[in-house]
């Protein structure tokens, strides 16, 4: 039997989750959400976590029935996201670990998501397509949003858009730029509203990411999908990516809001496979780092 | 050679700070000097800070060429002291050993 606790705070959420072999025991969470308009800014959120990390640690104790002696491993995200969130969580799992004499774990953000993927679904190999409004792992490009989202369901026109991919790659920046230019003249001229844009922008970046994710399956022979990340909760990209698996007689796999939305337990989730096959994280090698690619990740729970 | 709790970004900074933080035993001491040292300072340039431990004493020296700066770091430190603390004041003493 293998405990493991998971710390996670890289972007706006804090959350804390206890897993026992493939058994989720916990997983509270608390999101910093700034007013309409804002992003969120590292200090800040910084800020945020510290105030209620360790009530969100205690909760997750108390409502998994653990005691810290039970706890096999303290897992924590060590990458990648914004530095000043990253430092808060990395310092409460150090200390536990030292306090309750525990081997620590630094985990990839991504590789978190895709475990627990995997773990929820129990989708056996599949594709995977990791979309979150913070960690694009594609480019640095832009990212769709929520606030977007929400508006799209209202929009009834669709308007073309710059469709960009090349390969395996995507880019964002140029329909970025023709929406920030080509919007108030369209939005002011009455051509269409705020929410045809949005729809269209939907179609439009969703179809891009089908398609990219259609040509993965392609040259991998894979007959699954399995969609993580923050924007795999969206409804309309799921809907979409099941027409082209219908199409292909492939299988989705997607989570909901409470395992794509950054959470502890996915990190516990990594951190469980990771710590069973041998892998420990030395308290001098625990800095945390912004860049983290999932592919220098040597993952070797895994054939 | 980087010395662990030591980071060097300036030639010769001409403000300095001291902070000497007393510690209730050497073991809890020893445990907040590894939970704070792993991270790099963010800043690049203009600030130099050494952290050491000494039986139940945590130091802490920073250098710098101006105030803001300095402000900026050690205000940083002291948040990531304070969390440090809190978390060993809830869920500590630390385990025998």
């Amino acid at each position: 039997m293998t405990v493991v606790i998971g710390f996670e705070g890289s972007a706006n959420k804090i959350g804390v989750g206890i897993i026992r072999d493939g058994e989720v025991l916990s997983n509270p969470r608390r999101t910093y959400i700034t007013p309409p308009g804002q992003g969120f800014l590292p200090s800040d959120t910084a800020r945020h976590h510290r105030g209620v990390i360790l009530t969100v640690l205690k909760e997750a104790l108390e409502e998994a029935g653990i005691k810290p002696d039970d706890i096999d491993c303290v897992a924590y995200t060590k990458g990648p996201g914004m530095g000043a969130p990253l430092v808060t969580v990395a310092l409460v799992a150090r200390t536990v670990a030292q306090l309750w004499a525990k081997p620590l774990l630094g985990v990839n953000h991504c590789i978190g998501h895709i475990e627990m993927g995997r773990l929820i679904t129990q989708a056996n190999n599949p594709t995977v397509l990791y979309v979150s409004g913070g960690n694009t792992q594609i480019s640095n490009d832009p990212s769709p949003g929520y606030n977007i989202e929400q508006m799209a369901k209202r929009g009834k026109q669709y308007v073309e858009l710059p469709y960009t991919v090349k390969g395996m790659d995507v880019s964002f920046s140029g329909i970025l730029s023709y929406i920030e230019e080509a919007a108030s003249k369209m939005l002011t001229s009455d051509q269409c509203t705020a929410e045809d844009l949005c729809f269209s922008l939907q179609e439009t970046l969703f179809s891009m990411l089908v398609e990219i994710t259609e040509r993965a399956m392609a040259h991998c022979g894979s007959q699954e999908v399995l969609i993580v990340g923050g924007v795999g909760c969206n409804i309309r990209l799921q809907e979409m990516m099941g027409v082209m698996c219908k199409e292909r007689g492939a299988k989705l796999f997607a989570t909901d809001e409470r395992f794509c939305i950054d959470n502890g337990a996915m990190i516990a989730q990594a951190g469980w496979e990771m710590f069973r096959s041998g892998q420990v994280t030395e308290l001098s090698d625990s800095w945390i780092t912004q860049r983290y690619r999932t592919d220098e990740v040597e993952v070797t729970w895994r054939d | 050679m980087a010395v662990p709790g030591e980071e060097n970004n300036h030639k010769q900074g001409k403000l300095e700070f001291a902070l000497d933080v007393p510690f209730p035993s050497t073991r809890e001491a020893s445990i907040a000097f590894k939970s704070l040292i792993p991270d790099r300072e963010p800043r690049k340039g203009g600030i130099s800070k050494e952290i050491t431990v000494s039986d139940s004493t945590l130091s802490v020296r920073w250098r710098a060429d101006e105030t803001r700066i300095l402000r900026v770091s050690v205000g940083s430190f002291m948040d990531h002291l304070t969390l440090v603390m809190e978390t060993m004041e809830a869920f500590g003493p630390p385990v025998p050993v």
